[in-house]
């Protein structure tokens, strides 16, 4: 972007302007795109989970306005923008009108780090990752202030149920992802999309490898089970079914929504569903590769870049658009998955909620950690490592050796989890029902 | 560009003195939290300043999103105080001993000692123009597993301690807390005792 | 970005940064107040050092790594120090620092 401005205003205009100026223009430019993306999406999921849980539910869903009622997002947001605000009398003003803003603008903010295609990215910051969740632990602030604001009693117990729900969940979602970074041994978004070239395997661990775009982290087993935890860790982040306990609408009506009217409740709808967006495209990007595609890698090097500088930027317009392509295509298989998911699980206790999160997720994830160590142990490390016994190895033997030991690792982790995790769990209702039994005086 | 950067941190500055104030004098418990969080975000955006990148993120990732939510938690826990009306200072000759102290440090020790030190500052490094060299999280994550090593241990057994010893004081006794049959409990415990009824019928 | 701004003027807001919460420490009644001056100084020490990493010796990772393990000291005073706190209010119905007073002779 700041290349093309340079070229473009320096260059064929001849205005010579500062090097910030380009540069803050382009930004500028980019984030003014990404906020006209966000809302567009938003609106897309809407219709697109009322449609597809209509269908589950063997019902239509919205299909009166416009064909097949694409056009009911917009309506929605007429409908919201021409209702009346209310705020409490007992509330808080200043908190109230401030917390749907605190709760936005961070889920804006983690664009700055998503990238859509080859080379597109708003910002390359070498510590990507971490910036989308530090990003995303700052919305939890804006959920508590809402609850809290409102002056009413299930806001405030909405407010409390997400806040604990996102800081729990943080855990094993940030865990999951650290077993992908040791992999690729890096935090930035766009190197980690760039490690996934190959055929099955990875061309960075198999180098010679076929390069068509699919040499995905979920393909091998550390990065399944790091995105299962992750996207299980995801649901409850977005607040989704069954985890959307935060705004369990049958027992605490909206959650620390219930106060807020017009448009600052749409702006909380935006906000989720916007978050959503994210956490599915991170998904999409860290385990599966992201823009990565057959056809991406081989159309992009044919375009125009410094590499390649008698290339055609017919090449870039056509990768960049297959990019996208195959991007928005994984997110919206993933938002797909949270739909599905909400059609067919019920919602959890709050008690089940964190004992699943930090009894089953959390050493799942741990032992993950331990794999991914095991997988870059064999991998690649060598004699300047202190591990000789791979040195003879060939790449395909080693890349063999490694799959199959962290297979064994994660398989033999998930089944004692799984068994110790239901064992205690069905102690502990024993333990509860014994208690009550002991307390509650019988008829008899 | 200088003009901008002294801009930028002119308002950072004036963004962290300003929300610690209000963070010290507010009444409002929850309102004082809120300031707090807004003077950590100013301190998140003086280590961007800084090139600090990953401190940045860090500040954010454990004071705003985990500290904070931790103090807001504790204060809902702790209601009652959280009006206004409720005197939040000390009050007489202790408030004034207190300002004279925070003052005096200031006024006398510590911008003093800053201004009369002389601070060898290296010059950039690198060639002219070009971005520095600057240690990032790549040396971090080395430095941690090479040099800091036993300190890096040494804070993870600390910090378990803490997650520990923290339960440990905030539990409560089961016994204590009251509790919320829910329904598929009702419905056993009804179940035992028509089960319990019976025999004695007999 | 080191000639735009001096060290001494990132040192004074620190130093500002440390005096008003070591105000605060010492002049809230309410025990979480006292908490967030406390953490107000920690902020203060750590612009210091990296200031000091920035300024001084940018090549080195001392500095930042100093306000990493500041921070994950902090982290877990916060969690003792509000747990200590919610017992504290469970036994006495208060939060105020001067109201807890049994071990006073």
């Amino acid at each position: 972007m700041y290349e093309l401005l340079d070229a473009l205003i320096n260059g064929r205009l001849g205005l010579g302007w500062p090097g910030w100026a380009v540069a803050l223009l382009g930004h500028v430019a980019v984030a003014t795109l990404l906020f006209l993306v966000a809302p567009v999406q938003m609106l897309f999921f809407t219709y697109y989970e009322r449609r597809a849980i209509a269908r589950m539910q063997d019902r239509i869903g919205p299909n009166r306005v416009g064909p097949e009622g694409i056009w009911q997002p917009i309506a929605d947001g007429v409908k919201m923008f021409t209702k009346e605000d209310i705020v409490p009398a007992a509330a808080d003003r200043y908190v109230h009108l401030l917390a749907p803003i605190v709760v936005v603008a961070p889920t804006m903010f983690m664009f700055a780090v998503v990238p859509w295609g080859p080379g597109m990215v708003p910002v390359d910051l070498n510590v990507g990752l971490l910036f989308f969740f530090a990003i995303s632990s700052i919305s939890a602030v804006g959920l508590m202030m809402a609850g809290w604001a409102s002056n009413n009693k299930f806001a405030l117990l909405g407010a409390m149920r997400a806040v604990a729900q996102m800081v729990s969940y943080e855990i094993p979602a940030v865990l999951s992802l650290i077993a992908i970074v040791m992999l690729t041994g890096t935090l930035s978004v766009v190197q980690i999309v760039a490690a996934q070239g190959g055929l099955v395997i990875s061309t960075a661990d198999l180098p010679g490898v076929p390069d068509v775009g699919l040499g995905w982290f979920i393909f091998t087993p550390v990065g399944l089970l790091a995105c299962l935890c992750f996207f299980i860790a995801a649901l409850a982040e977005g607040e989704r079914t069954p985890f959307d306990i935060p705004e369990a609408d049958s027992e605490i009506v909206a959650g620390y929504m219930t106060e807020y009217s017009g448009m600052k409740f749409g702006l909380f709808y935006l906000a989720q569903y916007v978050l959503n967006f994210l956490l599915c495209a991170i998904t999409a990007v860290v385990f599966c590769g992201g823009w990565q595609g057959p056809g991406v890698g081989w159309l992009a090097a044919q375009g125009l870049s410094p590499a390649n500088p008698d290339g055609s930027w017919v090449f870039n317009l056509f990768a960049g658009m297959l990019g996208v392509f195959y991007f928005l295509a994984k997110t919206y298989f993933f938002f797909f998955v949270m739909i599905w998911a909400r059609g067919a699980f019920p919602r959890l206790r709050v008690d089940q909620l964190m004992d699943f999160g930090w009894k089953f997720l959390i050493p799942l994830t741990l032992v993950n950690v331990v794999s991914a160590a095991v997988w870059v142990g064999i991998t690649r490390w060598g004699p300047e490592e202190g591990l000789d016994f791979t040195a003879q190895w060939s790449p395909l033997l080693r890349w063999g050796v490694a799959f199959a030991l962290t297979m064994a690792i994660n398989v033999v982790a998930y089944l004692t989890l799984a068994r110790l995790y239901a064992a205690a769990q069905a102690a502990r209702g024993r333990v509860d029902l014994e208690e009550l039994v002991g307390s509650v005086p019988t008829s008899a | 560009m200088t003009l901008v950067i002294q801009l930028i941190f002119g308002l950072v500055a004036a963004l962290i003195i300003g929300a610690a104030m209000m963070v010290v004098l507010v009444r409002n418990v929850i309102h004082a939290a809120l300031w707090l969080i807004a003077c950590f975000f100013g301190v998140g955006a003086l280590y961007l300043l800084l090139q600090a990148e990953f401190l940045a993120v860090v500040q954010v990732l454990i004071y705003v999103g985990a500290i904070s939510i931790l103090i807001l938690f504790a204060i809902m826990l702790t209601r009652q105080v959280t009006g206004e009306g409720v005197r939040q200072l000390v009050g007489g000759w202790r408030l004034w001993l207190t300002v004279a102290i925070s003052a005096l440090l200031f006024a006398v020790v510590i911008v003093p000692t800053v201004a009369s030190q002389q601070w060898n500052v290296p010059p950039p490094l690198g060639p002219e123009g070009a971005p520095e060299p600057l240690a990032g999280p790549a040396e971090l994550g080395r430095g941690f597993v090479s040099e800091f090593l036993l300190q890096f241990e040494v804070a993870g057994v600390l910090l378990t301690v803490a997650l520990i010893g923290a339960i440990v004081v905030a539990y409560e006794e089961r016994a204590r807390r009251r509790r919320v049959l829910t329904l598929a409990e009702e419905h056993e415990l009804r179940k035992r005792a028509a089960a319990s009824d019976q025999p004695a019928g007999d | 970005m080191t000639n735009a701004i001096p060290l001494e003027a990132v040192l004074v807001v620190a130093g500002a940064l440390f005096c008003i919460g070591l105000f605060g420490a010492l002049s809230r009644r309410n025990m979480v107040g006292i908490l967030m001056g406390v953490e107000l100084m920690l902020n203060a020490v750590n612009i210091n050092l990296v200031a000091f990493w920035r300024y001084l010796e940018p090549r080195f990772i001392t500095g930042q790594t100093f306000a990493l393990f500041v921070i994950a000291v902090a982290a877990a005073e916060a969690a003792v120090g509000l747990a200590m706190i919610i017992a504290i209010y469970r036994s006495w119905q208060t939060v105020n620092a001067d109201s807890v007073d049994s071990l006073r002779g």
